[in-house]
């Protein structure tokens, strides 16, 4: 006689370890597999898009620091970008070298975060820590840039607020010097580990098509093996003058294209790419003003733009609609997590209870950028 | 493709009625469609291989209130293929009688999936209706949140599930927003 079945509904979250953040799944489980799973958002709304109506165009850049909150910088010169390009507003060159300096820097400790958690939600806690230990030292490279070590609210329409202090290259690149071979030693605990690869090759496979189809964007576009990267394809601030590569999935050293793997070892290279870009940098960055400064109250003529920029979390777009005045008339925030979570409940399906914990964690997604 | 090249192919497909090309502000140009042409529009542009517009980059409202009161569904369409770009806007107006009989689409959702979560979206925070979603409801606020936030003159009920939504003055300091 066959063993009778059950259909089981499973409440997983708002709060729950590997969720990061508040998001929350309603899964219907039979057994350990789960037939259908239903992401439920907007624990973290916070009406950004509203607020953006409200107040004027220098007064929102604050708010996008709380957009993702790992990765203040790029949400800043997301929407900096924007508006300079709406304003048409110039940036000294040194200016565009200090935001890539502080973008890729914060695209390493945003991946620091995400390839730690990530490790820790499949059970070894010890690498979460050890980068945390990384991430702190560039912290500290911040604060002593902005004050803030999270949210920077650093980058300004024509620039940035503060020119690099005295010294701050030399201890960035001791940084650089610890953290590459750091990178090497993560590779030997956990990347090249077989439990751990063993664990997520060929878990939670996403195609190519479904990867364009729901729009997944960065790492885990690239991950499921479609070559597309702003920084190289659409050149923004300096990244056309930079000599970097784009990691793609599908390698030898990858597992299955498009799996959870993939997605982690990406992150893992991205990393030594930033590292590349941010040495270029340092030698490249010339002499003069940091802020072409503006007394003059920002208006923008009446007009449309839609700006992307690759963020450690993909493609970030502001969708900006002026009719003149000192307010924006519409701002639609575009984010890579949002689209991450909508394909949860067609790749979610069909997995595992525990391979839930898994595609989440390598999706990265971050609750505040699905939620806004 | 250039624009006016893809311009010119959607013409010779659609027809040139119900079609309009803004060009004359500063920023991206656009693409004004009809609401009836949207779906036959949107299958071609996706099929098409010349056009193969595969990923749909945002999909977002925008609610107008000047001389007419109206609420505009934005697309924005790429290319990976061929690495071009098209903002397609369709207009619905919202009278002031029964505006949900107005506010209605049809659903791209079954042609660029991503539309499902950007439309579900747009209906939480504009009103609008997307026909043929497979699974519409509010995305981001509570099921029994009343009124669309982002049209323009939304008013937030003072009370959600007997909790006060506003904050009254503090020693003078009005707390929250003010116009």
């Amino acid at each position: 006689m066959p063993l009778a079945t059950e259909s089981m509904v499973l409440n997983m979250g708002p709060h729950h370890p590997s969720t990061h953040g508040v998001l929350r799944f309603i899964l219907r489980t039979d057994g350990e597999v789960i037939h259908h799973c239903r992401p439920d958002i907007g624990y973290l709304h916070r009406g950004l898009e509203k607020i953006a109506e409200k107040v004027s165009y220098a007064h929102f850049m604050p708010y996008t620091d709380r957009l993702d909150y790992l990765a203040a910088m790029n949400c800043n010169l997301g929407y900096a970008i924007t508006v300079e390009r709406a304003a048409g507003i110039e940036v000294p060159p040194r200016a565009e070298y200090i935001r890539v300096l502080v973008a890729e820097l914060n695209r390493i400790i945003s991946h620091l975060i995400s390839v730690g958690t990530f490790a820790m939600d499949m059970g070894a806690v010890t690498p979460f820590t050890h980068s945390l230990r990384e991430r702190e030292w560039v912290n500290d490279l911040f604060e002593e840039l902005c004050g803030s070590r999270l949210t920077y609210n650093y980058v300004r329409f024509g620039g940035v607020a503060l020119d690099l202090p005295d010294g701050f290259l030399q201890r960035l690149s001791r940084f650089l010097d610890y953290f590459e071979p750091r990178l090497r030693q993560y590779n030997r605990f956990i990347s090249k580990n077989k439990i751990f690869k063993e664990r997520l090759v060929g878990v939670a496979v996403i195609s190519p098509k479904d990867a364009l189809d729901y729009k997944l964007v960065g790492p885990n576009l690239r991950a499921s093996g479609i070559d597309w990267d702003l920084r190289r394809d659409e050149p923004y601030s300096v990244y056309g003058e930079l000599d970097f590569d784009v990691p793609v999935g599908g390698g030898a050293e990858m597992g299955e294209l498009g799996d959870c793997y993939s997605r982690y070892w990406i992150r893992i290279r991205e990393m030594e790419q930033s590292v590349r870009i941010l040495r270029q940098c340092m030698e490249k960055i010339p002499d003069g003003s940091h802020w072409n400064r503006s007394k003059k109250k920002l208006k923008i003529e009446p007009g449309e733009f839609y700006v992307r920029t690759e963020a450690p979390r993909g493609e970030l777009g502001f969708y900006l609609v002026s009719k003149g005045g000192l307010k924006p008339h519409r701002l639609k925030i575009m984010t890579g997590s949002f689209s991450a979570m909508s394909i949860v409940e067609k790749v979610g399906s069909g997995l595992m209870v525990a391979d839930l914990v898994a595609l989440i964690a390598s999706l990265d997604v971050v609750a505040p950028e699905v939620d806004r | 493709m250039q624009k006016q090249a893809i311009l010119e192919r959607i013409k010779r497909i659609i027809g040139e009625a119900d079609l309009q090309w803004i060009d004359d502000q500063p920023g991206d140009p656009y693409l004004i469609v009809g609401k009836e042409k949207l779906l036959r529009l949107a299958i071609y542009l996706k099929g098409d291989p010349h056009l193969s517009f595969d990923t749909l980059l945002c999909l977002s409202g925008v609610h107008n209130m000047g001389d007419e009161d109206e609420i505009e569904v934005v697309y924005h369409l790429y290319s990976l293929r061929h690495r071009h770009q098209l903002t397609l806007k369709v207009i619905l107006e919202r009278p002031a009688f029964f505006p949900h009989f107005y506010l209605k689409i049809d659903s791209i959702s079954e042609i660029w999936p991503a539309a499902g979560w950007m439309e579900r979206e747009t209906y939480d925070m504009f009103g609008v209706h997307f026909v043929g979603n497979k699974d519409f409801r509010r995305l981001l606020l509570p099921p029994d949140w009343e009124g669309h936030p982002l049209q323009k003159d939304y008013r937030e009920s003072p009370v959600y599930r007997d909790i006060t939504t506003t904050r009254e003055e503090i020693d003078g300091i009005v707390v929250g927003f003010q116009e």
